[in-house]
């Protein structure tokens, strides 16, 4: 988590767990400066910015 | 997903549209493994592109002591380095990252590629370097040391196919000093690891 930042702004993000057990499972990491969502979904995080996600 | 195991004993999971580890694998893991034994620390270690994530779990097997982290911008191969217990991150190349790390370790996508020798999907991140094999290359060396802690390093998979002279030419025009520490002749080429260091230890 220490090591995450906005792939657009690099600034920081929220984290918002939803599913955790030793790890996080299911989550997201939110930039309030972009407006933007990260989801963690399998307990990995997704930082494409949104362009790039299929 | 596939069982797979390998000469170096290497029990890993496979997936369809994820690079099969092969000889580069071996020559980055066995690198990268010396590169860090006899450290008296705990590092932070980060590897780009990791595939099925066979080079980070290695490395998590023997130096279980040390952090890390590996990205892929594929979906298929972020889930098979999870399924590996690799802590895995999807993202290209850095983008999203941020810190310093001690190690950061690349086996690129170094063939050179035309747009008709292209393949769908996305097998095609795994080894399609553009027109000169460098195009991701080029891309990395211009983020890695951002990346990089005091005295840390990257150690870069290359083969003879992908112009080393020119990457070792880009790698000391960052500011790193470049040193091979591994290779291999493999049919129709030979495979190296070019170390690239903020100072030379």
């Amino acid at each position: 988590m220490d090591i995450l930042a906005c792939p657009i702004c690099k600034g920081d993000l929220e984290l918002n767990v939803t599913e955790e057990t030793d790890e996080i499972i299911t989550g997201t990491l939110y930039c309030g400066k972009c407006d933007e969502y990260y989801p963690i979904e399998d307990g990995i995080p997704n930082m494409l910015p949104p362009d790039l996600r299929e | 997903m596939l069982e797979h195991s390998t000469h170096h004993g290497y029990q890993i999971h496979l997936a369809d549209a994820v690079y099969e580890p092969a000889e580069d694998s071996y020559l980055l893991i066995d690198a990268a493994l010396n590169e860090i034994a006899g450290s008296n620390r705990r590092l932070r270690i980060l590897e780009i592109g990791t595939g099925s994530g066979i080079v980070t779990a290695a490395m998590m097997r023997d130096a279980p002591e040390h952090r890390y982290a590996a990205t892929d911008i594929s979906p298929h191969a972020i889930a098979c380095a999870k399924a590996n217990r690799v802590p895995a991150i999807r993202a290209d190349l850095f983008r999203g990252l941020r810190g310093r790390f001690d190690l950061i370790i690349f086996n690129p996508p170094y063939l050179p590629t035309a747009p008709a020798e292209r393949v769908d999907g996305w097998l095609d991140h795994a080894w399609n370097g553009g027109a000169d094999g460098r195009a991701v290359i080029d891309r990395f060396l211009g983020q890695a040391p951002a990346f990089l802690a005091d005295r840390g390093s990257i150690l870069l998979l290359l083969s003879s196919l992908t112009g080393i002279e020119t990457v070792c030419e880009h790698m000391a025009s960052v500011g790193l000093v470049v040193r091979e520490v591994a290779s291999i002749r493999c049919p129709g080429e030979r495979l190296v690891v070019l170390r690239g260091s903020l100072s030379s230890k």
